[in-house]
């Protein structure tokens, strides 16, 4: 502290024997400091006037070193139209500027106005300066019960290069505070502490106060934040933010007690943030909450048309130089975000993260766009560091081009939307899915390939002979069990026509059913005969040539048996014997015809399984 | 081939060396292994020589052999008889002997897997199979072929470890299923053929069957009396008669036989509607037990233990303190600080809280275990000491007695003593018991009052209710207002379930610091006022 206000008085001295700048001067300066939050928001409305001959085109607005890198936000912006018809305000281009024959350890930002001001004319000029890390906790560490005070230094005049008719100051907070530097004219009330009005300062006038005050707003302060926007063309925009969170208030030392947090939160832990509200777009879904070691299930979510509120809680509450990192992701529908014009597609998106008052140190935006998305350019509203990477993901030949934008100190006023245009051909949506169905096709033609075709490589070696020739045998055994078959449903037709016969008594179609069937078990019977013999002939058939010589055999006396059976009975019926006579001859052969039978089925069986 | 490869590579690994050849539980694989070689070597030799310089080499190789495989086994005899534990590891001992693990390693039987389970856990784990286990067995018995016989074995061993310990109820899982798979299918074979031999179409069939063989037996026997009487009146041709007769000996044989299978297979058939119903409901059995499956898969099985939920009436309440507090040790301490907790903890914190530990799950180093039970069952002066000389920064207890959690670390404190004392006897574990009773309450004796678990468990306890009930012991706990020394408490998770104090750093320090502190803080006041006066 000491150091910082020394630092302040070797300024003021310097800037004591400063020129004055030029001829414009501010006839009136407001400035409002609001300190409820940890980022310290400055609005000066400023009340220029050309006091000289030569048109004025730009407006030196000058911050202590000290403060300027902690500048997080600047803008200017003015009120066009007069009178009641004030309505629209512009926002001016502001660029930093090294001026020369001014004082050291300061910083010009020069705000361009839009057309010179000339002789006598006025302007209001509005300046919204937004500082992170100004509020500085004192004392720098505090136990758990304590309350945080933060100290905060400014200058009760304007610091301006021009010449200050009248200025006040409003320094706006939470309600209570310490002490505060008392100047003449200084009165604080209620939540407000006022400075001023004074009158007639020359240029580079600086004073310098501090307001030590109560402030337990949550510190959050995300040291990184890396935001992942990754488009898919199938109607998705995913969106993953990896937070790497602390609290940036005053360090808790000393014992953390959990008994004194849950009794009184509000006192013992009056410094401590529990939970953090993101606002995120009304038809986000798909939301997750997790850190590395998994789902984090203190979390709320609730939402109408117009915004969806997601809480997080931490694992655990955050005080002072706590740490904590974890991730939050959501899918948001294409068509909100992704646009088209004039074969140019671009995406439209917020910059900054969708939690309140977070201030984030560094800031990574990357932009994942699908494979094959070219012409990329980006527009952002403020100055980001920028450049392009490849991502590789799932089925990807190339890679996802990547658009990565930087940004350090980034506070909520950041949340703007910046566009990446680019163009993307509807075609190569459909690449993933051909290649995934030509990759299987091909899997299959190959299966098909490989199952067909003949990968031997010696054509005259034994073990292929022998195998052609098993293959052989396999077909002819495979012909003779087809004809035995056939053979057999024969049987079964003749076994048919006997039952009809002794239902029907019908002799004729009996004998002509017998007629068809010798004829077709004699074509049968020739049709086996070369097929036998080629087996015979084979010499992989050895093994299984006995069994098929038995079975072939068995049906033979099968047959044999079947046509006496069959000639029995329609001899029977043919001398009008007696249903007994009948069972009486028949039941003999019967029973050596369902033992051949069965003989001939356990061999067909073996057969088959050989 | 594959014994020598497998015992080499596993003796490679550090922890096993040369206990793969030196334990006695390995004596019966090398001795088949052995076995299986000496008889192939003897088929080899006899397929070179010729039967009489066989017979020769079969003396000489059995005279010498025998003299050496004696002197082999009586040093081998001699080598395991010198050992205490007769060549058996702890491990496997603990497994022959349910009761030898509390005897003599207390670390094996700390572990809640390692304790003999109840009859509910059987219940639990393997529901409906316990009871079809038992009809499997005898389902087994009924043809007892070579493969039943080793499904009887290998239920009945299977049984016998898991009674051992909780955690080889894998081991009877796959034996059970294997057995209740052989009764129900029994069970199903049974009811699906009495209800095939009793269906409609089926039973017409076989009914008309037999009625057409009874009429044909009829027809048959009325013919016989009636050939026969034709024989005996013609009495000619006595070689047919006898064909016939054998014929009619034959078609009455199997006529009985084809009677006599369906009676036999009617023996086994049960009513139609009694099987019907015992089908129904044995499919009913297998629904409920899938039902049962998925349900302890999801909820015993898969539930993390390391998230706990309980159901209220307002909904489901979940209890994340674990993770809460290695989420805050791997975001809030320093890359190199070292952990103190009792081993449970110890792989959960080296994965997600990030942080160097001191003992952990693998436990084969009992002296460090040991030490941390020390520790923790000393008084806090010594305990700090301990944890000073092993660089520990933190020390992580687990306590249920907020919200009723009962394996925590007040639960387990015995074995910390018990294991602590096996290396440290200055640990005496009837210090810690009032007549042989294990309690945190006012009869609790001072030893135990003044350990490191006890005041680290219940630092500050006593404000929550202003009695101090502890939930887990359901008693007021005995010392309820003490201050820690050499200690501070760091963290504490929501529920109270991990409780993380830190070492106060050295004392010689300490009472430097104080001086510092105190010049510190008149420092700090006097910038403060010289800091303001200017400005006011």
């Amino acid at each position: 502290m000491r150091e910082i206000r020394l630092d302040l008085l070797l300024l003021s001295l310097a800037l004591l024997f400063a020129p004055a700048f030029s001829d414009l001067l501010l006839s009136k300066v407001d400035r409002r400091i609001d300190l409820t939050s940890h980022v310290v928001r400055i609005t000066s409305t400023l009340k220029v006037e050309n006091a000289g001959t030569d048109p004025v085109s730009e407006v030196l607005l000058a911050f202590p070193d000290t403060q300027a890198k902690n500048i997080a936000y600047l803008t200017a912006s003015t009120i066009e139209g007069k009178g009641k018809t004030k309505s629209s305000s512009v926002s001016l281009p502001i660029q930093v500027v090294h001026p020369d024959g001014m004082p050291p350890s300061l910083t010009w930002h020069s705000v361009s106005l839009l057309k010179g001001l000339s002789k006598g004319e006025s302007l209001t000029l509005d300046v919204l300066a937004v500082f992170t890390h100004t509020l500085r906790p004192f004392p720098e560490k505090i136990t758990q019960a304590e309350i945080q005070r933060v100290a905060f230094q400014e200058s009760a005049y304007y610091l301006s290069p021009y010449v200050v008719k009248v200025q006040s100051l409003t320094v706006k907070h939470s309600g209570q505070f310490e002490s505060y530097t008392k100047l003449e004219n200084s009165r604080a009330s209620g939540s407000e502490i006022k400075y001023g009005p004074y009158e007639n300062l020359p240029s580079f006038s600086f004073s310098p106060i501090v307001i030590h005050l109560v402030n337990n707003q949550p510190f959050a302060v995300a040291q990184e934040l890396v935001r992942e926007i990754e488009i898919s063309h199938w109607g998705n925009v995913q969106v993953t933010e990896h937070y790497n969170l602390i609290h940036g208030g005053a360090h808790i030392t000393g014992e953390f007690s959990r008994l004194d947090y849950q009794a009184r939160p509000h006192v013992r832990g009056a410094s401590a943030f529990r939970n953090l509200v993101a606002k995120l777009p009304p038809r986000a879904h798909s939301i997750y909450y997790r850190d590395e070691i998994g789902n984090i299930s203190t979390s709320n979510l609730w939402g109408d048309s117009t915004k969806k509120l997601l809480e997080i809680e931490p694992r655990y509450p955050m005080f002072g130089g706590w740490r904590t990192s974890f991730t939050i992701g959501y899918g948001l529908p294409l068509q909100d975000f992704l646009f088209q014009s004039r074969g140019i597609r671009f995406l439209n998106i917020t910059f900054g993260c969708p939690i309140n008052e977070v201030v984030i140190e560094n800031l990574i935006v990357k932009v994942v766009l699908p494979e094959g998305s070219r012409d990329i350019s980006v527009s952002v509203p403020f100055a980001v560091k920028q450049w392009e990477e490849t991502k590789i993901s799932h089925l990807d030949m190339v890679g996802r081009p990547v658009v990565v934008l930087e940004k350090t100190n980034v506070v909520p006023e950041h949340n703007q939307h910046f566009q990446v245009n680019y163009k993307f051909n509807n075609l190569s949506l459909l690449r993933e899915p051909l290649m995934l169905i030509s990759g299987f096709f091909l899997l299959f033609v190959a299966c098909v390939i490989y199952v067909h075709s003949d990968l031997t490589i010696s054509k005259s070696s034994t073990a292929y002979l022998a195998k052609l020739q098993w293959d052989e045998v396999q077909a002819t055994v495979q012909q003779v069990l087809n004809i035995i078959n056939r053979c057999l449903t024969i049987h079964g037709k003749l076994e048919a026509s006997l039952r009809d016969l002794s239902r029907t008594g019908d002799v004729q179609a009996c004998k002509s059913a017998r007629k068809s069937a010798d004829s077709s078990l004699k074509e049968l019977s020739k049709e086996l005969r070369p097929v036998l013999i080629l087996l015979q002939s084979s010499s992989q058939a050895v093994q299984i040539l006995p069994k098929v010589e038995e079975l072939v055999a068995k049906e033979r006396e099968l047959q044999e048996k079947l046509m006496l059976k069959h000639s029995t009975v329609v001899d029977c019926y043919e001398k009008k014997s007696g249903g007994r006579e009948v069972e009486n001859r028949v039941a003999s052969i019967q029973q050596k015809i369902t033992a051949l039978r069965q003989e001939v089925d356990d061999l067909l069986e073996i057969i088959d399984e050989i | 081939m594959q014994v020598v490869l497998g015992t080499l590579l596993a003796s490679l690994v550090p922890v096993v060396g040369f206990n793969a050849v030196m334990t006695s539980e390995h004596f019966a694989s090398f001795l088949v292994f052995i076995v299986i070689h000496v008889v192939a070597l003897a088929y080899y030799i006899k397929g070179i020589l010729s039967p009489k310089m066989f017979k020769v080499a079969v003396t000489l190789v059995l005279a010498v052999g025998l003299v050496v495989c004696s002197a082999v086994i009586a040093v081998l005899i001699a080598m395991v008889a010198s050992s205490p534990t007769k060549g058996w590891s702890g491990r496997s001992l603990s497994l022959l002997d349910p009761t030898y693990a509390s005897k003599y390693i207390p670390i094996i039987a700390s572990v809640s897997e390692h304790q003999p389970p109840t009859w509910p856990s059987y219940f639990m784990d393997i529901n409906v199979l316990a009871f079809l286990v038992p009809a499997g067995i005898i389902a087994c018995f009924l043809p007892l072929s070579d493969a039943s016989s080793f499904m009887v074995l290998y239920i009945v061993t299977s049984v016998y470890f898991s009674g051992v310990m909780v955690r080889l109820m894998l081991v009877l899982a796959p034996a059970a299923c294997i057995m209740s798979g052989i009764a129900l299918s029994e069970a199903f074979d049974v009811f699906t053929r009495s209800i095939k031999c009793q269906l409609p179409g089926v039973s017409q069939n076989s009914q008309i069957d037999v009625g057409d063989s009874t009429s044909g037996s009829v027809v048959t026997q009325d013919e016989v009396v009636k050939t026969d009487k034709t024989e005996d009146s013609l009495k000619e041709r006595p070689s047919k008669k006898n064909k016939k007769k054998e014929r009619e000996r034959e078609r009455e044989n199997v006529e009985k036989a084809s009677i006599k299978t369906p009676i036999q297979k009617r023996l086994l058939v049960l009513p139609l509607e009694s099987s019907v119903i015992a089908l129904l409901l044995l499919v009913l059995l297998g629904a409920f037990y899938v039902v049962h499956c998925v349900w302890a898969a999801a909820e015993a099985y898969s539930a993390p233990s390391i998230v706990l939920t309980s159901r209220s009436h307002d909904g489901l309440h979940v209890f994340d303190d674990f993770r809460e507090a290695y989420a805050w040790l791997s975001h809030n301490t320093e890359v190199d600080d070292k952990v103190a907790s009792w081993w449970d903890y110890g792989y959960q914190t080296t994965a997600m809280a990030n942080r160097t530990v001191i003992v952990d799950n693998n436990t084969w180093n009992n002296t460090h275990i040991a030490t941390v039970g020390t520790a923790m069952s000393s008084p806090e002066k010594a305990a700090w000491e301990i944890f000073q000389s092993l660089d520990v920064k933190y020390v992580l207890v687990v306590f249920g007695g907020v919200v009723g959690y009962p394996s925590d670390d007040i639960n387990k404190f015995l074995w910390m003593v018990r294991i602590g004392g096996g290396v440290f006897p200055h640990i005496k574990e009837p210090d810690y018991l009032r007549d042989g009773q294990y309690r945190i309450d006012s009869q609790a004796t001072p030893t135990m009052l003044n350990c490191l678990m006890y005041k680290l468990s219940y630092y500050r306890f006593v404000e929550t209710d202003g009695k101090g009930f502890d939930r887990v012991r359901g008693t007021e706990i005995g010392k309820k207002h003490f201050k820690l020394t050499h200690f501070e408490e760091v963290f504490t998770t929501h529920h109270w379930m991990v409780r993380i104090f830190k070492l106060k750093p050295p004392k010689n320090r300490i009472r430097g610091k104080t001086k510092k502190s105190k010049s510190k803080a008149s420092s700090t006041t006097s910038s403060k006022r010289s800091g303001k006066s200017p400005w006011q």
